[in-house]
């Protein structure tokens, strides 16, 4: 008998005759964990919420609830059944009730668990206490997708299914519920399963990112690793936070690039020397020093509020993202030339 | 993949999909069965003559409805003018007044002594003022006839296409520096085409199913070659014959349509990219112009015919009291109740079905069930009873029981299931349309809050269905009132409606006494256009 609360086994994701996502194994180990699920639109990440909520069957594998199967090839819990909750990306509203009964809707299905979360606590977080009387075609995207949210919170399921919760939320209005979303699940040990395009969201809510490209779950690990340990190039590729450079291994703990000259650090995995490899650079990798006798090119600055991110020509006409923070005493114009501080250490150096 | 799942939405889609095919499957059939010596006389005689008329009619029809429906939908959605809040609701109230209707009342007008001439008298005194009084009757009044009762159905689509109009295309146009002229037909009319084409098959299929008004101006179509073929010289595969011809006229317009519209989508959606078209003030000139044509419109299409039959009502009283009212108008609604309850009950449950089911086969089915709205009224009466008498002919009677045709044939039950067969699409389309608006994402969330599919359907589909069942019995209503062929060829001995007895009276010669069956079928059809106009000109999203 497994101990973990919610197990996905082997399972092929499938909506109208389509295999969206294929042998997808996951498990969520205790009550009250929030995990996300990353990746590409289209890709599948709303099938398997579906799926696990009992909206769509599955043929092959199974999915395991508090140790009792609820989809397999021959088992299909109907969504009544299931407890859980999905709050869909697109207006799932009732449109004949207000924005208040539409809410207040979760609060009466029938649950064996004691009530976690009071409604006005929620209305009151989500912002929602203006548009109470009104109905669902008189708000907007955003403000619709909150109501579809507070009501999922409301039924106190045993599984909360959270399909892009806030992609149509402003963002300035964004980080502010990410903040009270992560407090409130704590709160309440509602285990959440999230899906998400932004990185940064699943990183800040998830305690595990899976990351699933090509029809496959590719990575599941905590956000960490998912960054900083990328398992293969394409879950880097999505990531997009970093460059892959060509490399040749020079010894146990060092390695040699064209334009950058030696690179040392931590390998993760081995390579025997001589290896030649992809290594990933990540904007944080280099650092800014205007002494340094490593000079590259500026081809572009992008200002992010707390930092810059210069993106540097090398010789061999590589683009490099490098991480400056914005209080640095001086900026870098397009053309100019900016150092890169030597030697250069990496803490953890993947290859591929 | 089409997998077959029998349940109760699969049962009484088949059931209805049946009910449509036995009409088009009967009519073909006796194509080739023989008739009598009277097709072999009208083949080299009348029956081109039926063709050409029919086809005459229809070209008249659709020429003169493209005009008044684009010309009025245009200048109420684009301009501001007195009296335009009025007439955009004011215009569809034509659609009370049946062509047979209209047909009575030009002829009554023009008549050698009639409305017009008295007018005259009264005015000038007396004198010869009948040969100078133009006849609207044959073709020319019957085209008339038809073109302002059916115009409404384009001025509808083609208002609702222009109103939904990005404004951004027409800023588009000043952009470029067009004129007005120049972006009404090279921008807004091309981006109203869809919705003006399926106004104009929507006119053409009624206008080649008319038979009160062509019957009436004695003009021969194809449809009273029909209703001859089978009430004078009491040959049904005669009748049929005639319907195959007809059919394939219908069969060629029904697949125009469909081909002209395939899956372009002409305007932006309301939400996002959409900006409310501000319209233009009109002074002057311009004003009295757009006022004058939309009055004129009103005035023929409606005030006119209602006005003759409220003056006939009047000077000849007694016609009054010679018709049971009560009686007609129990009829009328007996007819209106039963319908309409049969009708959505079946149409609730294809929608559902198809909602839940997501199946390929059930939703051709309903495509096919839904086909009956364009087979004339007078094909489907006589093919019915065609049907009935051969089912009874070769099956019941080979299996010894008694004869099923008076179940069927002249009763209550006959006439629901053909208008059931002709009006199912009136009620599944408008149900559907209410569906549209319910992602199915609600559903979904309704299961996951605990809700069974049951009380999903009546808790959370019902409730927001109402306005949409509310206009659908409102638009059968009016249909069933107006309703002719099929009535007066299925209708129980001695029962009648408002429709019956005016077009009795009038093919008696007693036009006078049409005029009080007719000024009541006008009353209600009226109250019921009035009380629905808010949905049938989609005010809500304006």
């Amino acid at each position: 008998m497994s101990k973990n609360f919610l197990e996905v086994k082997n399972v092929d994701f499938i909506v109208g005759g389509q295999t969206k996502v294929k042998n997808v194994s996951f498990s969520i180990q205790n009550e009250g964990d929030v995990i996300c699920l990353l990746g590409p639109s289209g890709i599948g990440k709303t099938t398997i919420l579906r799926t696990i909520a009992g909206l769509e069957k599955v043929n092959n594998g199974s999915i395991i609830i508090n140790n009792k199967i609820v989809s397999s090839n021959k088992v299909h819990v109907e969504p009544e059944d299931r407890n859980i909750s999905l709050a869909f990306q697109e207006n799932s509203l009732f449109p004949h009730y207000n924005v208040e009964k539409n809410i207040l809707i979760g609060t009466e299905k029938k649950s064996k668990k004691k009530k976690k979360i009071n409604p006005k606590e929620i209305i009151s977080f989500l912002n929602l206490k203006k548009i109470l009387n009104k109905y669902p075609h008189e708000i907007s995207a955003g403000e619709a997708q909150r109501a579809s949210l507070a009501r999922s919170l409301v039924s106190n399921p045993d599984l909360l299914l959270l399909d892009e919760p806030l992609s149509n939320v402003d963002q300035s209005f964004k980080e502010e519920i990410q903040v009270e979303l992560k407090q409130l699940l704590s709160k309440s040990k509602i285990t959440t399963i999230i899906v998400t395009h932004d990185s940064y969201e699943a990183f800040y809510l998830g305690s595990k990112c899976g990351i699933i490209l090509n029809k496959q779950l590719k990575q599941f690990d905590d956000p960490y690793n998912v960054y900083h340990f990328p398992n293969s190039i394409e879950v880097v590729n999505f990531l997009n936070r970093g460059i892959l450079i060509p490399a040749k291994v020079t010894s146990e703990n060092s390695l040699e690039n064209k334009d950058l000259g030696t690179i040392q650090g931590n390998f993760v995995k081995h390579y025997p020397n001589g290896a030649d490899v992809k290594l990933l650079l990540q904007p944080e990798d280099l650092e800014h020093d205007d002494k340094s006798n490593l000079k590259l090119e500026v081809v572009d600055r992008k200002f992010r509020g707390t930092n810059f991110i210069y993106t540097l020509k090398t010789e061999s006409n590589l683009q490099i993202p490098v991480f400056v923070h914005s209080h640095h005493i001086h900026q870098h114009e397009i053309d100019e030339k900016f150092g890169i501080k030597r030697p250069i250490h990496i803490d953890h150096i993947v290859c591929f | 993949m089409f997998s077959i799942k029998f349940n109760i939405w699969f049962l009484s889609s088949i059931l209805i999909s049946l009910l449509v095919i036995i009409p088009i499957l009967t009519v073909s059939v006796s194509f080739f069965e023989e008739t009598s010596r009277y097709f072999e006389i009208l083949k080299d005689t009348f029956l081109f003559e039926y063709i050409f008329n029919s086809l005459s009619l229809l070209i008249g029809v659709l020429i003169l409805t493209f005009v008044l429906g684009v010309g009025s939908a245009y200048i109420v959605s684009f301009f501001k003018f007195p009296g335009v809040n009025f007439f955009k609701w004011a215009l569809i109230l034509s659609f009370a007044i049946p062509p047979y209707i209209y047909a009575y009342s030009l002829f009554a007008f023009f008549d050698n002594y009639g409305t017009a001439f008295t007018i005259l008298k009264n005015l000038f005194g007396d004198g010869e003022y009948n040969q100078h009084i133009p006849k609207f009757d044959g073709m020319f009044g019957l085209i008339l006839s038809i073109s302002f009762s059916l115009f409404a159905y384009v001025y509808i689509l083609a208002r609702s296409s222009f109103l939904y109009q990005s404004q951004n295309l027409i800023e588009l146009g000043k952009n470029l520096g067009f004129s007005k002229f120049k972006s009404f037909y090279s921008i807004i009319l091309p981006a109203a085409r869809p919705a003006i084409v399926a106004g104009l098959s929507l006119v053409a299929m009624e206008t080649l199913a008319e038979f009160g008004a062509v019957d009436f101006f004695s003009v021969n179509t194809l449809t009273t070659g029909i209703y001859n073929a089978w009430i004078t010289f009491d040959d049904l595969a005669f009748a049929n014959r005639i319907s195959f011809f007809l059919l394939l006229f219908i069969f060629i317009l029904f697949i125009t349509e469909n081909l002209s519209r395939k899956k372009a989508k002409y305007h932006l959606d309301s939400r996002g990219g959409f900006k409310q078209k501000e319209k233009i003030n009109l002074s002057g000139y311009q004003s009295l112009f757009a006022f004058l044509f939309c009055f004129i419109l009103f005035f023929l299409s409606f005030l006119f015919p209602l006005g003759q039959m409220l003056y006939w009502t009047i000077k000849f009283p007694e016609n009054f009291f010679d018709i049971n009212v009560i009686n007609l108008l129990l009829n009328t609604l007996y007819l209106v109740g039963l319908s309409s309850l049969v009708l959505i009950v079946f149409a609730l449950i294809s929608n559902y079905g198809n909602r839940v089911s997501k199946n390929k086969t059930l939703n051709f089915l309903s495509t096919l069930s839904i086909s009956g709205y364009a087979i004339p009224g007078v094909i489907l009466a006589v093919a019915f009873i065609t049907f009935i008498a051969w089912f009874d002919n070769t099956v019941i009677k080979s299996l010894g029981f008694f004869s099923i045709k008076k179940v069927f044939i002249g009763s209550i039950l006959g006439l629901v299931i053909v208008y059931f067969i002709r009006f199912y699409s009136l009620a599944f389309n408008g149900i559907k349309s209410g569906y549209e608006k319910i992602n199915l994402s609600v559903d979904e969330s309704a299961y996951l809050l605990g809700y069974s599919k049951r009380k999903t359907f009546l808790n959370i589909h019902i409730p927001y269905l109402r306005n949409s069942l509310l206009f659908v019995v409102i638009l059968i209503s009016l249909e069933i009132i107006r309703e002719l062929p099929i009535t007066l060829v299925l209708r129980p001995f001695n029962f009648e409606t408002f429709a019956t007895t005016a077009y009795i009276s009038a093919s008696e010669d007693m036009l006078e006494a049409a005029a009080v069956p007719s000024l009541f079928l006008i009353l209600i059809a009226a109250f019921f256009i009035t009380i629905s106009s808010k949905y049938i000109l989609k005010e809500n999203n304006e």
